[in-house]
């Protein structure tokens, strides 16, 4: 009793520090997770093997082997050319460039994390619309929100996605199939909305449309040999992410061979690249599997799943919807990424207990995906729009992000509830 | 050989009150490149270069991409200005900490700490720290150059 007390009392702790953000998120799952196996050594319940098997490898292998296609993709320029082709595309409309921005920030965040996509795309996005003479904002909160949206349709686009795929053992394939439609609906619901709600901003004219047909694409990519050896891999790795399953290689497997095929092939500066990796999300992501394992050997978990049963006389359809909107709401609150690792074993201790528990893991992803664009600090694609924006005369602030964001949540926690009853009984 | 044998005794400042506006005023009247901001004493607490005021004209994107060469028109940013209420704000708030010189210090060692501080400008100042003269780069390395005709075989 006493470990399942002092378990979850440290687990609280953490997220809520988290949350609070006076210490960076990576720092206190690291500190989080010592002091679980700690706390756990002391009273028995928890081992270093036990800590080092709660660490799901697949997933950090996963996010690492992408991490390092996109340091390399970077330096490049090729995200920066993607946005330049569109805004010669757009020929200065704004409402056509907010489509085009929107469309491919959806589709570069189904295959690269959100954050990554956002952090590429924003700059540029800021360079065309402030050289055309129209504000940034509406461009980069509907790109934070599309990019949030379009990770929930691919098993490596988002990494609450990769967590769910590794736990459930999920394939490339079945993202596809029960999550990708879903989320084209969804997407479009959430463009339509952002293009009502940002109608003002969107009509305003442009005072300078030459200066975007002088842009130069060709100019914008750096290194035109190493994209296309990067693309080259990038899309075998994404063949291969296809037919992963019936070959029996894990996707964190296709993800590592593709990051070695290619530093072999393109060979870049090592250390720079190693520079743009992500190592604290990778750190955070540990730490909070340590911690999770904690809770679960403390017995946590167990406690949790049988407060569940109880409910399991509910409708398992209602009980998937009430988890979309509540997983939906946490993760407009708290980062996603510790919520999906909780609960995970929430869901897997109901299906031990005779719960068909296969649309519960659509329904947490959708909760979580889409959750996040409830509000500024949702998810961490927001918060980088939001810092970039300080630099324009249009900062995004939280009640531009409340008016625009939170009713894009809704309406796609909404959809997405609609199709799951629709579609239920074959998840 | 020392500092004060090519710096500029005729050194223009302004006070700390003085606004953003009238900064730039004296940048254009003068055609200078940094102003030390001095307090009542003359002494230097803190200087401003054009590079500083420009920044507050030049557009975010700037210094969020690598290299803008794709760039062949800046179309609506090229005639962007900053809000008045920018410009009334006082020099104070946007200075950065003076790095100074004394009178005494020699010339190559000041080249190299403005090699190293990447300062275009460096402030003299008397053993009582009060503002007495300015250099840039060119002053020091032209005077160091100069020395090299004196060499002997």
């Amino acid at each position: 009793m006493i470990s399942t007390i002092v378990s979850s009392v440290l687990f609280l702790g953490c997220l809520a520090l988290i949350l609070s953000e006076k210490i960076h998120r990576t720092i206190t799952a690291i500190a989080g997770a010592a002091l679980m196996v700690f706390i756990g050594k002391i009273l028995g319940f928890y081992s270093e093997s036990g800590a080092l098997e709660a660490i799901d490898f697949n997933t950090l292998g996963l996010l690492f082997g992408m991490m390092i296609l996109i340091a390399m993709l970077e330096p490049t320029g090729f995200f920066q050319y993607l946005a330049v082709q569109a805004a010669r595309a757009s020929k200065g409309s704004p409402v056509r460039l907010f489509v085009l921005l929107g469309t491919i920030t959806t589709v570069l965040s189904m295959f690269i994390d959100n954050v990554t996509t956002v952090v590429l795309i924003a700059p540029v996005t800021i360079l065309i619309s402030q050289i055309i003479g129209i504000s940034a904002m509406p461009f980069l909160v509907a790109e934070a929100l599309l990019s949030n949206t379009g990770g929930v349709a691919t098993l490596i686009g988002d990494p609450p996605n990769v967590l769910i795929g590794s736990a459930a053992n999920l394939s490339f394939n079945d993202f596809l199939i029960y999550s990708f439609p879903i989320v084209i609906f969804v997407w479009a619901g959430a463009l339509i909305l952002l293009r009502y709600l940002f109608r003002k901003e969107l009509s305003k004219k442009p005072k300078s449309i030459k200066a975007i047909m002088r842009l130069n694409p060709s100019e914008s990519l750096n290194q035109p040999k190493d994209a296309r050896r990067i693309l080259i891999v990038l899309g075998g790795a994404i063949f291969f992410f296809f037919i992963h399953h019936t070959l029996h290689i894990s996707p964190a497997v296709v993800a590592l061979s593709a990051a070695a095929i290619a530093l072999v092939w393109v060979q870049p500066d090592v250390h720079e690249m190693f520079k743009r990796i992500e190592w604290s999300v990778l750190v955070f992501f540990a730490g909070l599997f340590v911690m999770v394992g904690g809770l679960e050997h403390a017995g946590v978990m167990d406690l949790i799943v049988s407060v569940f049963v109880q409910f399991s006389d509910i409708d398992p359809l209602l009980f998937g919807v009430g988890m979309i909107w509540v997983v939906a709401a946490l993760s407009a609150i708290v980062d996603n990424v510790p919520i999906t690792i909780a609960l995970i074993p929430v869901i897997k201790g109901l299906g031990e207990n005779g719960l068909d528990i296969s649309p519960l893991w659509w329904a947490l992803a959708f909760g979580a995906g889409f959750g996040g664009n409830g509000t500024i600090i949702g998810a961490s694609a927001n918060i980088i729009v939001a810092t970039l924006s300080e630099k324009t005369s249009t900062p995004i602030t939280s009640k531009i992000w409340n008016r625009r964001g939170l009713p894009v949540m809704l309406l796609t926690c909404l959809i997405s509830s609609i199709l799951y009853a629709i579609f239920f009984r074959w998840m | 050989m020392n500092i004060t044998a090519c710096m500029e005794k005729n050194v223009v400042s302004v006070h700390e009150s003085v606004s953003i506006k009238d900064a730039a005023k004296i940048f254009v009247k003068k055609h200078i490149g940094l102003l030390p901001v001095v307090d009542d004493e003359k002494k230097p607490i803190g200087i401003v270069s054009i590079g500083d005021l420009l920044a507050l004209e030049l557009p975010g994107f700037v210094s969020f991409l690598s290299d803008v060469d794709f760039v062949h028109d800046f179309g609506a940013v090229e005639n962007t200005r900053p809000p008045l209420k920018v410009l009334n704000k006082s020099v104070k708030t946007i200075m950065k900490p003076a790095f100074t010189i004394e009178t005494d210090c020699g010339l190559l060692l000041a080249y190299a700490l403005m090699l190293q501080h990447n300062l275009q400008y460096l402030p003299v100042v008397s053993k009582t720290k009060k503002l007495v003269g300015i250099v840039s780069r060119v002053d020091v390395g032209a005077k160091i150059l100069s020395t090299w005709q004196k060499a002997k075989k």
